[in-house]
């Protein structure tokens, strides 16, 4: 008897570019933040909201900050609405 | 002799094996979408109901109200039923598969080396497996050979002889006779109800009556023609698959999917210079179905557009959000006389030291260090479903 000698191959687990990571981020009263993984905001640039597949079991609804720090760095972080806590990501 | 094995209800005993509680109650296959709705295969306890394949939906519903349908999963039955293949072969078998549950072989070879026709027959059973509830035919006709393991019971060899085989087939069903199911209530009307009947009538009147179907099937009920059983060519086992993140119905990312999927593939080592004559493109679907569409080509060949041409469209028929993509090499040929480029295309060594490049970094950081972008919905408003990345080992 002899065995097959071909490989099956391989399934590849695809994964998401420009996930969420979390951040930690002070806020002020209205919302906006004002310090971003510890380091000062020296600007807000620009705020939007998303709110998206509420049709699913995983609705989405973030509100998003594009800031400039202190250190000159750009970020874009986000409130998750639904779970309270917040986020930096990319190519937002 | 031909043999045949015969698993009847393959595609529900396949698709059952997920749910193996469900073989005990009554159940019966689904239409597929877009298809007649009339019932697949059924299984005991819902026969035992009055419940039978082929009747309509409806039908079996008002027959049996606690009728289960199980979702066909044509990728599982494909793979199971490849699974049986190799095992024959495994064993020595040359197989010729009809569809799936069926599958014919020679004996002559296989006699000697287990000790005789019964021997044999009773390996090729044990290399599908009890769990499948097998039965085994042979004769010297294959037509025969798939009515004698029609009649067999579960682990049964039946062997019919050329001096028996007008008297075991007279007495058989006519359902045993492939024909268009018109010509069969056709023949019924007519009072013809058995095997032997059909091929005790005169044959040039039944090809006057029933043209070349009714023709062929009195063929068949007198033996059918000796025809000698080919063993297939074992399929090529290139296969890639990518799992996506969450359930994808967007035919455009499919699409994308797809051509990572191809170009990935179409790097696997295994398939050196060989060209491609046949690929199946499977899916793994949300609430437990499958879907698999195969292509073959008239001109075996390994350029992409053609490739992508040929497949694509048929991720239009999805029924469902996917899964999990599968892109599987079925068939391989030599190069067949096919006319090469006098210049290599603009950009080809640049390719090739690309590819060396990449090699390099993957020999140095390790398998899934090296991964292709793919933009899926590039329109979408949230960042991360814009684009996937898919790990490249080629």
């Amino acid at each position: 008897m002899v065995a097959h000698s071909g490989s099956p191959g391989a399934v590849r687990a695809a994964g998401r570019l420009n996930q969420p990571r979390p951040a930690v981020v002070e806020t002020r009263v209205d919302g906006t933040p004002v310090r971003v993984n510890r380091q000062p905001v020296a600007l807000l640039r620009e705020e939007w909201r998303v709110v998206d597949r509420w049709w699913t079991e995983e609705p989405i609804a973030r509100r998003y900050f594009e800031v400039v720090l202190q250190s000159g760095e750009n970020a874009v972080v986000f409130r998750d609405e639904a779970r309270s806590c917040w986020f930096t990501q990319r190519g937002a | 002799m031909i043999a045949c094995i015969l698993v009847p209800g393959f595609e529900l005993r396949a698709a059952l094996r997920k749910q193996p509680g469900l073989a005990l109650r009554p159940a019966a296959l689904a239409p597929a979408a877009g298809t007649e709705p009339l019932l697949g295969p059924v299984t005991a306890e819902a026969e035992r109901l009055g419940v039978r394949p082929g009747m309509r939906l409806g039908e079996g519903l008002a027959t049996c109200p606690q009728l289960v349908l199980v979702e066909q999963d044509p990728a599982a039955a494909e793979q199971a039923w490849e699974e049986i293949l190799r095992s024959l072969e495994d064993s020595g078998f040359a197989v010729d598969p009809a569809e799936p549950g069926c599958v014919y072989f020679e004996t002559r070879g296989v006699e000697r080396l287990y000790g005789g026709l019964e021997a044999a027959l009773r390996r090729a059973l044990a290399a599908v497996g009890t769990a499948w509830d097998p039965r085994a035919g042979a004769a010297q006709r294959r037509f025969a050979a798939l009515a004698a393991a029609n009649v067999a019971r579960p682990g049964q060899i039946l062997v019919v002889s050329d001096e028996r085989l007008h008297d075991f087939l007279a007495p058989l069903p006519l359902e045993l006779v492939p024909m268009e199911p018109r010509r069969r209530a056709e023949l019924h009307e007519l009072g013809v109800k058995s095997v032997g009947q059909l091929a005790g009538l005169p044959g040039a009147a039944v090809a006057e009556r029933l043209g070349p179907d009714g023709r062929r099937a009195w063929s068949l009920a007198r033996g059918g023609k000796p025809a000698r059983v080919r063993g297939r060519r074992p399929p090529a086992e290139i296969v890639e698959a990518l799992e996506f993140p969450e359930a994808v119905g967007n035919e455009l990312t499919l699409r994308r999917a797809f051509a990572a999927l191809l170009e990935t593939v179409l790097a696997r080592p295994e398939r050196g210079d060989r060209f491609i004559r046949k690929l199946a493109l499977s899916a793994r679907l949300v609430g437990g179905g499958s879907w698999r569409r195969s292509v073959t080509l008239r001109d075996a060949t390994t350029e992409l557009g053609r490739l992508k041409a040929a497949l694509s469209p048929k991720l239009a028929e999805l029924p469902a959000p996917v899964l999990e993509l599968r892109l599987e090499l079925v068939e391989l040929t030599e190069h067949d006389g096919q006319q090469l480029e006098l210049l290599p295309a603009a950009g080809g060594e640049l390719d090739v030291r690309l590819r060396e490049g990449l090699r390099q970094v993957r020999a140095s950081t390790g398998s899934g260090s090296v991964n292709q972008v793919v933009e899926v919905a590039p329109w979408s408003r949230i960042p991360e479903a814009r684009a996937l990345f898919v790990p490249r080992d080629d």
